[in-house]
């Protein structure tokens, strides 16, 4: 765990945004490992995996729309000595193959790649597309290890960081403009969850002079200069370390009253509910778990143990994902706190042509967060109001 | 060597008193074609996709002295590195599964692989059995297999006309076999199942192949032993002790003669 009055840098919202991070990262990597090959189930571009194609298409396999194939053909390529990414929306690499997993794949450990695009409500496209259930589903299967990341920092490191694993991986990626919250200093690993220093407020006006690299708004544009786009972002590390040391001061690693985990898209809400509830006398912290197995309890129990209440924040079901392996790691070490999961509570969503419009019906807004940590903390009164951060289009901020 | 073969899965079948004897019954001839004249052991790769037919594969691979007697005297025991339905562990065959319709997807994959990693030679030889193809994967891969023109890729297809719930052709409907697959772009025979020789010669030919090739071979899980009783069930037989002893005795019988 940090020493006491640090935590990890995080930039202040609204937060920019750049794109295909992941189809980036995965091209650098393949540069390095020639053994690596890429699995497409029918959704190229949406998976971020044309700039794969279009570098290595010898490497490049079309599946097609069989992911059941798809899933046994990559168990086979690892057994021969290859590193298959399989890649299609989380629903599909998860749910839908499932079976096939347990048996080309998870019982036999071998290093394949699962790449699941669209957490959770972040798709409007309802029940069929919302990957509610794969971390649950993911987290089940012994050997795999299950990452839930939140922003276009920790997906480069994370694809850096899982390469050499032996055993089977399951990515969980956001889809389209995806924040940067992290600066170029953050240090993803695949054995520690990280205690978040509070955003600082100062960071915004020190970017405020730079020029703004943004995606395309909705969809991944295929015309972008990927090279450019790396100057650019070294540009933005420089500038985003300094942004990142100037961060306020960490919001109680040593004396929060009220712990908030979160992964992926929660965790820039969970950090908006820290900054309302610091703001209100409340001391929070949140910690970023993006390595929901094999899970980092030392650090889940160091924090816990330090705060008065826990919650735990995903954009999944309460059931199965991160709430639960929090609940498990606290109860087996007789650490009783009051406990509150914000998620999906054991229900579908629906279709509907907004992500946020989602996030409010389902209850993953950063006020959400706030409430249940009022709730877990027993206070009366009404809670803190957590203020909007209005973004404009190419960045992002939390609902 | 089929018959051998059938004698080796009664021995392993015995000692529990019932087991998967009847693919072993059904599947011997195919067995024996490729593990005796067509797989070689180092370069090509054998794919068994419905696990319960491990029994064959074991029998044929310790006849071709692939893997020791010892080892399958713990067949489907507590503790056996040779499980009853196929798994992970053995070293024979290259790969099975337990649950059904995926080795084809598997075999495509290693075919794949060969492609991509420069061994052109290599052979692939994948058993399926017919009530797998009531699972949606094995046209998945069939249709893959055909698309990339996987032709190392060479499927031996049991179609004994038997599962669990008894006759294949009493609960859904297969035919045309040959011409399904060859609408997906494979090369389509049918034969005899039980005649071994045939089959290795078709096996030969796959060598130069342009195409998958699928050798849809027709036979019954009661094939090669007169004294099974008329209700075995072609699944799971039962193999009491007294059977158990006709069979060996009958198949043991059938090796000495000319």
């Amino acid at each position: 765990m940090s020493p006491p009055g640090t935590g990890t840098p995080v930039l202040a919202p609204p937060y920019r945004t750049v794109s295909k991070p992941y189809g980036r990262a995965l091209v650098a990597l393949a540069r390095q490992h020639p053994q690596i090959v890429c699995l497409s189930g029918d959704l190229t571009r949406q998976c971020e995996i044309d700039l794969f194609q279009a570098e290595f298409p010898g490497r490049f396999i079309h599946a097609g729309m069989a992911e059941a194939n798809m899933i046994g053909i990559a168990g086979a390529l690892a057994r021969s000595g290859l590193i298959p990414y399989v890649h299609s929306f989380g629903v599909f690499t998860t749910r839908r193959p499932y079976d096939q997993i347990v048996n080309a794949i998870a019982y036999p450990g071998l290093p394949v790649r699962l790449v699941g695009f669209m957490p959770g409500i972040s798709s409007p496209g309802g029940p069929s597309h919302q990957a509610i259930e794969d971390v649950a589903l993911m987290r089940a299967l012994p050997g795999m290890t299950v990452i839930d990341v939140a922003d276009a920092t920790e997906t480069a490191q994370a694809v850096a960081a899982t390469a050499g694993l032996p055993g089977p991986v399951y990515l969980r990626l956001k889809r389209g403009e995806i924040p940067v919250i992290f600066p170029g200093s953050h240090r993803f690993t695949l054995s520690r969850a990280q205690v978040l220093a509070a955003g600082g407020t100062g960071a915004r006006a020190e970017l405020a002079g730079a020029s703004r690299q943004t995606g395309p708004a909705g969809r991944s544009g295929a015309t972008e200069d990927s090279a450019g786009q790396d100057r650019d972002s070294q540009d933005r590390d420089s500038q985003d370390r300094d942004a990142g040391r100037q961060a306020g001061p960490a919001a109680g690693t040593a004396a929060a009253e009220v712990v908030i985990f979160a992964s992926g898209m929660m965790v820039a809400p969970a950090l908006a509910a820290v900054a309302a509830l610091s703001a209100a006398g409340t001391a929070a912290v949140a910690v970023n778990v993006p390595v929901i197995k094999p899970l980092d309890t030392r650090t889940v129990l160091s924090v816990a143990e330090t705060a008065r209440a826990v919650v735990t924040a995903e954009n999944h079901t309460i059931i199965g994902g991160l709430g639960s392996a929090i609940a498990e790691t606290l109860a087996e070490a007789g650490l009783g706190r009051p406990l509150r999961r914000v998620g999906l509570a054991d229900t579908f969503a629906e279709g509907a042509a907004s992500t946020p419009y989602l996030f409010r019906k389902y209850g993953l807004t950063t006020q959400h967060i706030v409430d249940a940590a009022w709730s877990a903390l027993a206070r009366t009164g009404r809670p803190p109001q957590a203020p909007a951060t209005p973004a404009t289009p190419g960045e992002y901020a939390p609902v | 060597m089929a018959t051998a073969i059938r004698l080796r899965a009664v021995a392993m079948v015995a000692p529990r008193g019932f087991g998967y004897l009847g693919q072993a019954l059904s599947a011997a001839e195919q067995y024996a074609a490729v593990y005796g004249t067509a797989y070689r052991p180092g370069t090509d790769r054998v794919v068994c996709s419905p696990g319960h037919y491990v029994i064959a594969a074991y029998a044929a691979a310790a006849e071709a002295g692939l893997i020791g007697e010892s080892l399958l005297a713990s067949y489907g025991g507590d503790g056996s590195a040779w499980p009853a339905i196929g798994a992970e562990g053995g070293r024979v065959p290259e790969y099975t599964c337990g649950s059904l319709g995926q080795g084809l997807s598997a075999a495509a994959g290693f075919a794949l692989a060969d492609r991509l990693q420069g061994r052109p030679g290599t052979r692939t030889f994948a058993f399926l059995s017919d009530g797998e193809l009531q699972e949606g994967q094995v046209w998945e891969a069939a249709m893959f297999a055909g698309h990339h023109r996987l032709a190392r890729l060479t499927v031996l297809l049991d179609a004994n006309n038997s599962q669990v719930d008894g006759p294949v052709d009493g609960i859904t409907t297969l035919e045309p076999v040959a011409a399904k697959w060859q609408a997906f772009g494979w090369q389509a025979v049918d034969l005899d199942g039980h005649d071994a020789t045939t089959i290795a010669a078709v096996l030969a030919a796959g060598a130069a192949a342009v195409a998958p090739q699928i050798l849809i071979c027709r036979t019954s899980t009661r094939h090669g032993l007169a004294c099974l009783p008329p209700d075995a069930d072609g699944h799971f037989i039962k193999l009491p002790p007294a059977l158990a002893a006709a069979a060996t005795a009958e198949l043991a019988a059938g090796l000495s003669s000319p």
